[in-house]
C-alpha cells in the first residue's frame, strides 16, 4: 500500500490557493474466493491505495484520484490549472466547517479467515441441505480510511466478511447473501447455517401454479426489500429531490408508508460492512431516522445540500450528492410464518434482481423475482409461480405495507443490495405482471 | 508507474506456476457534467496497476497498484500459495503473439481542452432547456487506456485505446404526466465522434417526442403485429443472445451474480427462433464503443455469429471458459480495470440487417404498433423472460401509422420473441451501453444494434 503524506498534500493545496478541500485516503486489503458447480473458480487478492482529492477554487470544484505518491504535487498543480478553466459549480456550498467531536472510535482490524475453508464448508452445508450444485463468493476486506478537510480529521477502518451462496436443484434456486462487519467475528457454525439456508427454498415445493396478472398481497423477503430499498434509497437524497428525480419530493413530514414502517441509516453499527465513522467531508456519521412510523422525517444531506434545503447535514456526503451508508428497516412483531399463515391469497417472493425504472420521478419500476416466487392461499404455500414481475411504484409498495416480520437479516449481494438489514414485509395490492 | 515491473512479475510468477500471465493497465479518465443548468464540476484521474494470474492446482490472481517490488511480490506469493488449493485449473494457453495496436483518434483526448469539454455539455443542457425539459442530467466521459499483456507462453501485446461516452437523462412533464429518456453515445475514437453527432439536434428531437408521448393514450392489451426499432433490436441482441451465449454463464460461473443461461450447453445447436435472425458480436468493428484488436488476454479479435439462421452458432469465450469447453478462445476476455479479472464479454452485439426496406415492413399489418425506442427493460437471470417498455411508439392501422401510444410493453420470452420475427430491415444503427457483469462488478463499453424488424402476433400490455 502506498502512503500519502496528507499534511504535505494540504500544504500544497493551500499554497496553490484552494479555499476548500477534502482528502480521502483509502488503503485496502481484500481477499476473495469465487466458486461454482461446487468447486473453486478463483482466488483473488488485492493490495491497493488511493488518495481522492476534492478541492474548490472559489465555487469551481475539481476532483481527482492519485495512486502514486510521487505524482501528488503534479496532480495538485493540474487541479489548480484546470480549476481556472471551468465554470462555477452552484451545487457546491462549501465543506462542513463545524468542528466534529465524537467520531466513533472503534479499534477494528482485518479479521483472519480462511476463505477457501469457508467456501468448502458453505458448499458442503448447502449440499447436505438438498442442493445439487452451488455458486457463490466470499470476501474478506479491510479498508483503512482517513478523511481530512481544512476543519476536521477522521480515521476509521471498515470492511468485513461477505458471504454469498446460491443453491440449485433442477430448476429451483435459493440464495443467501450476508455481511458481517469487523466487530462481528464469524465462526464455522454461521457459515454452515448460511449454506443450509440457501437451500431452504428448494424444499418448499416444486408444484407449479399459474396466475393471471393483477394486484396481489406480496410478502417480500429481506432480499427483495434490500433490493427495492437499495435501488430507491437515492430518492431520499436531497440531491435527487432538487434534481426533480425523487418520488419523495414534497413529502417531508408527510405519511409515505404505514405506521409500522421505520427506516434508519445506521453507519455506526460496526457489526455490518457498511460501517463508517464519517462521511466524505469528515462530518461525523450518526444513526439517522429517515422514515419513522410511516412519516418521512428527513432527507439525506451533505453540508452543501443542507444549506440549500434549509436543513443540517446528516453525515451522508457525497459532497455534492449524498447517499445512504447502511440502511435498516426496523422489525415488527410477527414471525414470517405467522404472516404467511394469516394471508388469504397472495405471493411470497424470496429474491429479485434487475430492478429498473421507467419513471424515476414517480419511482415506477419493475423487478424480476428469482430464487423462489410462491403462491399462497388460505395461509399455505400451494406452489411456485414463474415468469412474473413486480411492476408497480415505490410509493405504492410503501403505502401498502401491512405487516413487518420480527426476524431480520443482514443482507448484501453483488450490485443488487447494499449492506443493509431487512425484515420480511407484506404489502397489499402490489402490481404483478407476467410474460405472455 | 508505467508497467516497468511487468517482465519481472512474469518471470517470478511463471517460475512457480504451470502458466502465468501479467497485465498492466492504466486508465486516464475525465468527466464533466451538468444538472438542470448547473455545472457539476470536473473530475479526472489515472488508475493503474498490475494483475497477475497463476495456474497450479487452481487459478489465483494477485492485484497490486504498488511500484514497490517487495509489495507486489507479496501479493503474488499469496496467490501462488492459494493456487495449491484444489479447484478448476484449466486455461487456454494458445500461441505466442507479439504485437501492439492503437485506436486511431483524430481529435486526441489529451489535446482536447477542458473548455471544449465543458462547452459541449453546456450546449446540450441549453438545448434541453430550450426544448422544454425541466429535468436534465448530462455527463461526458473520455478515457485513454494503455495496456500491456504478457504470458508464459511467450505472448506480448500492448494496446492504446481512446474512448468517449456521452450520457444524458432528460424528463418532461405534460399535463402532470412525467416522461423520461436516457441515451448513451459512445465510440472508440477521439472527440471527432462527439462533434459529428450533432447532439443538440438529436436531443431536441428526443424531447419533442417525449412531450407527445407523455400525452398519448395507453394501448389496449392484446395481440399485435409489431415493428421494433434498431434500439430495441440492439437491446434484445445484447440481453437475450449476447449474455446467454457467454460460456462462463452456461457453466455456472456467474450463477450467484448475474445468473446462468437458458442454454445449458448439453444440446448444440439450439433453435432460438426464425431463420431470418442472425446475431453477431464483433469486437473488430473499428470505431465501435466495444472495439478492440486484441482482447485483454492478448487474443486477436474477430467477428462471431452467436445465432445463425435462428440457431445457436458460437459462444463467447475467454481463456478460462474456452479451456472448459476444450477449444480456443475467441477473444471474449475483457477487463475494465487493472484490478478486475478478464471475463467472457460482449463487444458490439447486433442483429444482422436483412433485405426489407423500412416501408415494406408495414405491408400487411392490419392492427399493429411501431415501437421505435425503449425506456424500462429487464430480463431474468437465465436470459429468457424479458420486458421492454416502449418510449416512442405509434399505432399502425392497415399499414399506416395512425397515432401515438404511451409505454406499450412487451413482456415475453426469448424463444417467442425471435420466433415471431418474420421480416428484418436493411438498416443498421447502434447505441452505446455499459454492460455489467462479474464480482466485483465491472462495466465494459459496448455497442448494441440492429435494424428495424417486424414481429407477428406479439402480446402487448
Amino acid at each position: 500500500m502506498s502512503d500519502f503524506d496528507l499534511e504535505l498534500a494540504i500544504k500544497k493545496l493551500e499554497e496553490k490557493g484552494f479555499e476548500e478541500y477534502a482528502l480521502e485516503q483509502i488503503s485496502s486489503s481484500t481477499e476473495q474466493v469465487r466458486f461454482s458447480r461446487n468447486s473453486q473458480d478463483l482466488y483473488n487478492n488485492w493490495d491497493e491505495s488511493v488518495l481522492v482529492i476534492f478541492a474548490s477554487r472559489g465555487k469551481r470544484t475539481v476532483s481527482t484520484n492519485v495512486k502514486d505518491p510521487s505524482m501528488l504535487e503534479s496532480s495538485i498543480n493540474l487541479l489548480w490549472n484546470l480549476a481556472g478553466k471551468i465554470p462555477d459549480n452552484p451545487s457546491f456550498e462549501g465543506i462542513n466547517p463545524e468542528p466534529q467531536r465524537g467520531y466513533q472510535k472503534e479499534k477494528l482490524k482485518k479479521l483472519d479467515y480462511d476463505l477457501q475453508d469457508f467456501s468448502t464448508a458453505l458448499v458442503n452445508s448447502a449440499i447436505e441441505a438438498g442442493a445439487e450444485r452451488t455458486a457463490g463468493v466470499l470476501y474478506n476486506r479491510a479498508n483503512e480510511v482517513t478523511v481530512r478537510t481544512r476543519y476536521n480529521r477522521c480515521t476509521y477502518t471498515n470492511g468485513g466478511l461477505e458471504v454469498v451462496i446460491r443453491s440449485f436443484r433442477g430448476k429451483s434456486t435459493g440464495q443467501e447473501g450476508r455481511h458481517f462487519g469487523l466487530s462481528n467475528k464469524v465462526g464455522a457454525g454461521t457459515i454452515a447455517q448460511i449454506g443450509s439456508q440457501s437451500a431452504e427454498p428448494l424444499a418448499i415445493t416444486t408444484k407449479s401454479v399459474d396466475i393471471e396478472p393483477g394486484k396481489f398481497d406480496v410478502l417480500m423477503s429481506p432480499y427483495v426489500m434490500g433490493n427495492l430499498i437499495s435501488y430507491s434509497s437515492s430518492f431520499l437524497s436531497y440531491y435527487s429531490v432538487e434534481s426533480g428525480l425523487s418520488c419523495f419530493a414534497g413529502s417531508l413530514n408527510k405519511e409515505v408508508s404505514s405506521s409500522s414502517f421505520t427506516l434508519v441509516d445506521d453507519p455506526l453499527d460496526s457489526g455490518g460492512s457498511g460501517y463508517r465513522a464519517c462521511d466524505d467531508e469528515a462530518t461525523a456519521t450518526s444513526r439517522n431516522t429517515l422514515i419513522e412510523n410511516g412519516v418521512l422525517m428527513s432527507y439525506m444531506h451533505s453540508y452543501s445540500t443542507a444549506k440549500r434545503g434549509n436543513s443540517h447535514t446528516t453525515g451522508n456526503a457525497g459532497i455534492l450528492s449524498p447517499g445512504a451508508w447502511q440502511l435498516k428497516l426496523l422489525p415488527g412483531n410477527k414471525t414470517k410464518e405467522k404472516i404467511i399463515s394469516e394471508m388469504d391469497e397472495g405471493l411470497f417472493i424470496n429474491n429479485c434482481w434487475y430492478t429498473r425504472y421507467q419513471d424515476y420521478r414517480n419511482a415506477v419500476f419493475s423487478t424480476v423475482p428469482r430464487d423462489g416466487a410462491f403462491y399462497v392461499k388460505n395461509g399455505e404455500i400451494l406452489g411456485t409461480v414463474g415468469g412474473i414481475r413486480i411492476s408497480d411504484s415505490i410509493p405504492n409498495v410503501l403505502g401498502g405495507v401491512r405487516e413487518i416480520s420480527s426476524e431480520t437479516k443482514s443482507v448484501k449481494w453483488w450490485e443488487e443490495i447494499s449492506a443493509s438489514t431487512m425484515p420480511y414485509v407484506l404489502s397489499e395490492k402490489i402490481g404483478i405482471s407476467k410474460a405472455f | 508507474m508505467d508497467g516497468d515491473l511487468i517482465h519481472k512479475i512474469l518471470d517470478y510468477a511463471s517460475s512457480k506456476s504451470k502458466f502465468a500471465e501479467a497485465r498492466y493497465m492504466e486508465v486516464t479518465a475525465n468527466r464533466v457534467g451538468y444538472r438542470n443548468g448547473q455545472f457539476q464540476g470536473l473530475s479526472f484521474g489515472t488508475e493503474h496497476g498490475y494483475a497477475v494470474r497463476v495456474v497450479n492446482r487452481s487459478i489465483s490472481m494477485a492485484y497490486s497498484d504498488s511500484s514497490d517490488w517487495s509489495r507486489v511480490r507479496e501479493t503474488i506469493d499469496r496467490a501462488l500459495e492459494k493456487s495449491n488449493f484444489e479447484g478448476k485449473n484449466r486455461i487456454y494457453e494458445g500461441k505466442a503473439l507479439k504485437d501492439s495496436w492503437k485506436v486511431p483518434a483524430k481529435k486526441k483526448l489529451e489535446d482536447f481542452s477542458v473548455e471544449d469539454r465543458v462547452r459541449i455539455v453546456k450546449e446540450n443542457d441549453a438545448a434541453m432547456e430550450a426544448a422544454g425539459a425541466p429535468v436534465r442530467v448530462n455527463s461526458m466521459v473520455d478515457k485513454r487506456i494503455k495496456q500491456m499483456y504478457v504470458n508464459s507462453a511467450g505472448s506480448e501485446v500492448s494496446g492504446d485505446i481512446s474512448r468517449v461516452l456521452y450520457f444524458y437523462l432528460v424528463g418532461v412533464i405534460e399535463n402532470g404526466e412525467f416522461e423520461q429518456s436516457m441515451e448513451q453515445y459512445g465510440s472508440s475514437s477521439g472527440f471527432e465522434y462527439i462533434e459529428k453527432l450533432d447532439l443538440p439536434d438529436r436531443i431536441s428531437q428526443d424531447i419533442n417526442e417525449l412531450h407527445q408521448s407523455a400525452a398519448a393514450p395507453r394501448v389496449n392489451p392484446g395481440k399485435f403485429d409489431i415493428i421494433v426499432g434498431p434500439e430495441i433490436s440492439g437491446i434484445v441482441a445484447h440481453e437475450s443472445c449476447g449474455h446467454p451465449t457467454e460460456y462462463d454463464r452456461i457453466i455456472g460461473r456467474e450463477g450467484a451474480q448475474a445468473g446462468e443461461s437458458f442454454l445449458t450447453g448439453n444440446k448444440f445447436p439450439v433453435k432460438i427462433g426464425s431463420q431470418a435472425v442472425n446475431v453477431i458480436d464483433d469486437p473488430s468493428m473499428e470505431g465501435s464503443f466495444g472495439y478492440y484488436k486484441y482482447d485483454d488476454e492478448g487474443i486477436p479479435s474477430r467477428k462471431r455469429y452467436l445465432y445463425k439462421n435462428g440457431e445457436t452458432n458460437e459462444f463467447i469465450l475467454n481463456r478460462e471458459s474456452a479451456a472448459q469447453l476444450g477449444t480456443e478462445s475467441n477473444a471474449g476476455g475483457r477487463s475494465s480495470s487493472w484490478g478486475l479479472e478478464p471475463l467472457a464479454r460482449m463487444s458490439t452485439t447486433y442483429i444482422e440487417p436483412g433485405e426489407y426496406k423500412f416501408d415494406e415492413l408495414f405491408d400487411g399489418i392490419r392492427k399493429g404498433v411501431y415501437i421505435k425506442s425503449f425506456t424500462e427493460w429487464n430480463i431474468d437471470d437465465i436470459r429468457f423472460n424479458e420486458k421492454y417498455v416502449g418510449k416512442e411508439a405509434y399505432l399502425i392501422t392497415d399499414g399506416d401509422i395512425s397515432g401515438r401510444v404511451r409505454r406499450p410493453t412487451i413482456e415475453t420470452n426469448t424463444i417467442k420473441f425471435y420466433s415471431s420475427v418474420d421480416a428484418v430491415g436493411n438498416d443498421l444503427q447502434f447505441n452505446a451501453g455499459m454492460c455489467g457483469k462479474g464480482d466485483p462488478e465491472q462495466g465494459v463499453d459496448v455497442w448494441m444494434g440492429g435494424p428495424h424488424m417486424r414481429l407477428r402476433e406479439v402480446y402487448l400490455q
